[in-house]
């Protein structure tokens, strides 16, 4: 799991150390263009990980394995899927990273967790679980920012688990 | 027979006149309740209610992702938070907005940079310098730093790189301190006019890797504890000329480690006078760290001992996301549950007083002068 991991994990923190704020998006961009260009992040939440009564195998149950660090409402629970935003909301040009084991295949998945945005939250199938996550000052790794936030419309909507590729062992 | 039972009929209700309530005498037991709003969360708000009369004294508007700060005297709050022209869509605005404490009355704001940092509720995500003349909000784009303010004249003073390191620990008239990710502390040392004189880094004080610490720090007589995932506690200093660590201490034993853990959004509080530390505990394992707790510990923070254990479930309550304490000698401990109940102890004793069912939608922080 060395990998986009490791690799976005590396990348953000000297980003961040290095660039200016005027080119930290685009750099952000280039990274992440024919990865995902996606949305973001999941916004905080304490600990009401409810979802909704779906069964741990559906992608409407926090209990999902794509889902091992997504913090948020399930966009799969609000006219999206787990990998598409609901209608008439936006994308987000950046994202955060990790990895989710997947019991049906025994294989360990990267995954870019991504915010839907320009709508009030969703409300419904609200799931918060933190494997590997990781405070505030690493960013790469917290799922309690609103990744929302360089959007043009900046409101969180719902939060997406992509799968990008299987892990390096 | 008609007439006897006219006259028993009690007198008519006078008539009444429409009014607006006064706020009583603030209280050291009141307490401001940060609720997200989490399902409609453009819609934040601050709760202010009475740990003795267990009533709703009012409310302060809060926008969207707000941040929350009391002036040092108590006197004011300052909400940072965000707005869209068309309610939940639209250009946005970034603004402070100051609400009197005696009348929770609007009394001004500062229009920010469209750089504030939209996060978790924390003590750090705002904050007033220790005589109230600067006030610093965390800005992050996702490049991180911080606007300095000048709350009385309403205005922008500057904003300040922090090289990546996020929010805003302010600690005496002109340092600001910001956790980084390498696990130390950079201290920005500004100017009367707020503008960067100095900067200095700290040797790490925790291992972000093995064992990070939470960004919700506790204040203490002192400084700030900051607890761990696994539960040590990182006690901060700044009382003096630069930033001082203590040799950091336990909440678990070594049977209990990597078993119980504290865990929540707003991790633990403390009475600064008795020097007590109030902590909510779970049992579980890695990635739990937000789950609440079961349990409040308490602890003596000079002898680093347990001094008791509050189960929640016997007290009819779910678990424990924030906790805060009042500062005078007959404290109270409030504790907001995921079930959004918020209940009251006896600090000294645990005694549960009261439980105000659903005070609000998402209490995630609980804040007090």
């Amino acid at each position: 799991m060395r990998s986009l991991d490791h690799l976005f994990e590396h990348s953000s923190r000297s980003l961040a150390r290095r660039t200016s704020r005027r080119s930290l998006l685009a750099s952000l961009g280039q990274l992440l263009t024919g990865a995902a260009l996606l949305p973001l992040l999941p916004v905080d939440r304490g600990g009401r990980a409810w979802g909704s009564e779906a069964k741990p195998d559906s992608p409407e149950s926090c209990e999902y394995w794509k889902y091992c660090a997504i913090d948020g409402f399930l966009c799969s629970c609000c006219g999206g899927t787990s990998s598409s935003c609901p209608p008439g909301t936006a994308t987000s040009p950046i994202t955060w990273i990790g990895t989710c084991h997947n019991p049906g295949d025994g294989r360990d998945y990267i995954v870019s967790y991504n915010d839907c945005c320009g709508k009030t939250s969703c409300g419904n199938c609200e799931c918060n679980r933190n494997e590997r996550e990781k405070p505030m000052y690493r960013p790469s790794r917290n799922n309690d920012l609103n990744w929302c936030m360089a959007n043009a419309d900046s409101n969180y909507h719902c939060s997406v688990s992509v799968i990008l590729g299987v892990a390096e062992k | 027979m008609l007439s006897v039972l006219v006259h028993a009929a009690p007198p008519p209700l006078p008539a009444e006149h429409l009014s607006v309530q006064q706020l009583p005498p603030k209280s050291p037991h009141w307490v401001y309740v940060y609720d997200e709003a989490f399902d409609n969360e453009i819609d934040a708000r601050v709760h202010l209610f009475d740990g003795d009369s267990y009533r709703r004294l009012g409310q302060i508007d809060a926008g969207f992702l707000p941040s929350v700060s009391l002036s040092p005297d108590g006197t004011t709050t300052a909400v940072a938070t965000t707005y869209f022209a068309r309610g939940s869509r639209g250009a946005r605005t970034d603004v402070v907005e100051f609400t009197d404490n005696a009348t929770l009355a609007t009394t001004g704001e500062i229009v920010l940079p469209s750089k504030r940092a939209q996060t978790s509720p924390t003590i750090f995500n705002m904050g007033y310098s220790t005589d109230g003349h600067f006030l610093y909000a965390a800005y992050l784009t996702p490049a991180a730093s911080f606007g300095v303010l000048d709350p009385a004249r309403r205005a922008v003073l500057g904003e300040i790189d922090t090289a990546g390191c996020v929010l805003v620990i302010p600690w005496g008239a002109n340092r600001v301190s910001s956790l980084c990710e390498s696990g130390r502390l950079l201290t920005v040392t500004l100017d009367a006019q707020g503008h960067e004189t100095a900067r200095a880094l700290s040797e790490p004080f925790f291992d972000p890797d093995r064992d990070p610490v939470f960004v919700q720090g506790v204040p203490t007589a002192r400084g700030y504890a900051f607890l761990s995932f696994l539960g040590e506690v990182h006690e901060l200093d700044l009382s003096g000329g630069q930033p001082a660590f203590a040799q950091p201490w336990s909440l678990v034993s070594a049977a209990e480690q990597g078993r119980w853990r504290p865990g929540a959004a707003q991790v633990g509080a403390v009475h600064r006078g008795l020097g007590r530390l109030y902590v909510p505990m779970h049992q579980g394992g890695e990635g739990t760290h937000k789950d609440g707790g079961t349990e409040i510990w308490v602890f003596d923070m000079a002898a680093h001992r347990r001094l008791a254990r509050w189960p929640m479930q016997p007290a009819g309550l779910s678990r424990v996301l924030a906790v805060q304490a009042s500062q005078d000698s007959a404290p109270i401990l409030f504790a907001a549950t995921d079930a959004a109940d918020v209940a009251v102890f006896d600090a000294l004793t645990g005694k549960l007083r009261h439980v105000e069912r659903h005070l609000g939608q998402t209490p995630w922080m609980m804040l007090n002068p």
